[in-house]
């Protein structure tokens, strides 16, 4: 179990997530509507983990995993993609993203997947 | 002919015989007595260790086989590169994405696809994986990388167990549109223009795929019980869902009010 930030720009994703990671027993560090608030929220929450969309205004997914990054090496961040976004997540993974979904989510499979990063 | 031993259903009972294998035929002796040519399947179905035949004939030919994994693995191999059939070469990397995870150490396989009247096989050396055409939930020609390259693929989603499971087909592009085309027509009865639902409607769809109950739905939606049901009733008509349980609600009557009245006079009286 762990304390997850999840970033997402639309309510309705970042609430499915909540509930989804709340019924697994983690902790919701908090919530960010976009990269630019994501980096704000990581550095002030230092969640165990992170959960990232990669489509969203301002700074996107894969920028705001950069520089979570370089706050912080270490950093488990797991994207959030749609189907047919393969090209973001290998870009992702590249950049250090410990694990990636694809929408629309199943609640087992995103905690399997969460479970599997935070004993990474 | 190589005899191998197998079960099959006959007059309703499991009996052991010898079938023997040839080159274009399988031959079960008595008492069931068929013959089937390989070339005369139409279709091949497994259900967990179940080989189900179905071959031309007056009458056509059901014929159901168990056996060990290695001995079905060999029929399946020998039924579906000779049975009658729409089948290609191809790449394909089946299962690629389960319930929205993408499965890590997926790889591409070479091998054949073969569709036969209830189902898309994925066949390669090492694998016979069967889709059936019913659990279908999309078909799309798409792109993916392969090896650095944006790829024309055709994405196959299914639904197993009550997941998404997305399997990927790679060969020549004109041969892709033929097999998207191909499958979209076999499963067109799924096809929908996409404006039946509402954004609501949407969501709840959505949440109802992630697993949630309608308690949760209520809750993350901030809707009445009422409004979800008629949600659900739209749902259910369109049949994007179906219904899996009925829950009751009830309060108590006087005698139950009575009762656990009693019940706790007691239990205190007892402490």
């Amino acid at each position: 179990m762990g304390t997850i930030l999840i970033v997402d720009d639309t309510l309705f994703m970042r609430t499915l997530l909540k509930n989804i990671l709340f019924s697994g027993g983690h902790t919701i560090a908090g919530e960010a509507a976009n990269g630019e608030e994501a980096v704000a929220k990581y550095k002030e929450l230092k969640p165990d983990l992170v959960t990232m969309d990669v489509v969203m205004p301002k700074v996107n997914g894969i920028e705001a995993l950069k520089a979570i990054k370089q706050l912080d090496p270490a950093a488990r961040v797991v994207m959030c993609t749609a189907v047919g976004q393969e090209q973001m997540v290998k870009l992702a993974i590249k950049t250090g993203a410990k694990g990636y979904i694809v929408k629309p989510f199943q609640a087992p499979k995103v905690l399997e997947e969460i479970k599997n990063v935070l004993a990474s | 002919m190589k005899e191998i031993p197998v079960k099959t259903e006959h007059e309703g009972k499991w009996i052991v015989v010898k079938a023997a294998v040839g080159d274009d035929r399988i031959v079960f002796p008595a008492p069931v007595n068929k013959e089937i040519l390989f070339k005369s399947i139409f279709d091949l179905d497994e259900r967990k260790s179940i080989l189900i035949v179905s071959a031309k004939g007056n009458p056509e030919t059901i014929i159901k086989i168990a056996s060990v994994e290695k001995v079905l693995v060999i029929l399946k191999r020998l039924f579906l590169a000779n049975c009658n059939a729409y089948r290609l070469m191809a790449y394909f990397m089946s299962p690629a994405i389960r319930g929205g995870v993408m499965i890590k150490n997926a790889q591409w396989e070479k091998g054949s696809i073969v569709v036969v009247k209830t189902g898309i096989w994925f066949v390669s050396a090492v694998k016979q994986v069967c889709v059936p055409l019913t659990d279908v939930a999309a078909i799309e020609l798409t792109k993916r990388d392969v090896q650095g390259k944006q790829t024309d693929v055709v994405r196959i989603d299914h639904v197993e167990s009550g997941e998404v499971v997305s399997s990927m087909v790679l060969c020549p592009l004109s041969t892709l549109q033929v097999l998207a085309n191909f499958l979209k027509d076999t499963t067109k009865g799924i096809d929908m223009k996409g404006t039946e639902l509402d954004a609501l409607d949407q969501q709840v769809a959505m949440l109802v795929y992630s697993g949630m109950d309608s308690h949760a739905i209520e809750n993350m939606l901030s809707i009445p019980h009422k409004q979800l049901d008629g949600i659900y009733d739209r749902i259910i008509k369109l049949g994007i869902a179906e219904v899996m349980t009925i829950r009751r609600e009830v309060q108590l009557t006087t005698k139950g009010v009575r009762y656990i009245s009693d019940a706790t006079k007691t239990q205190t009286n007892q402490n």
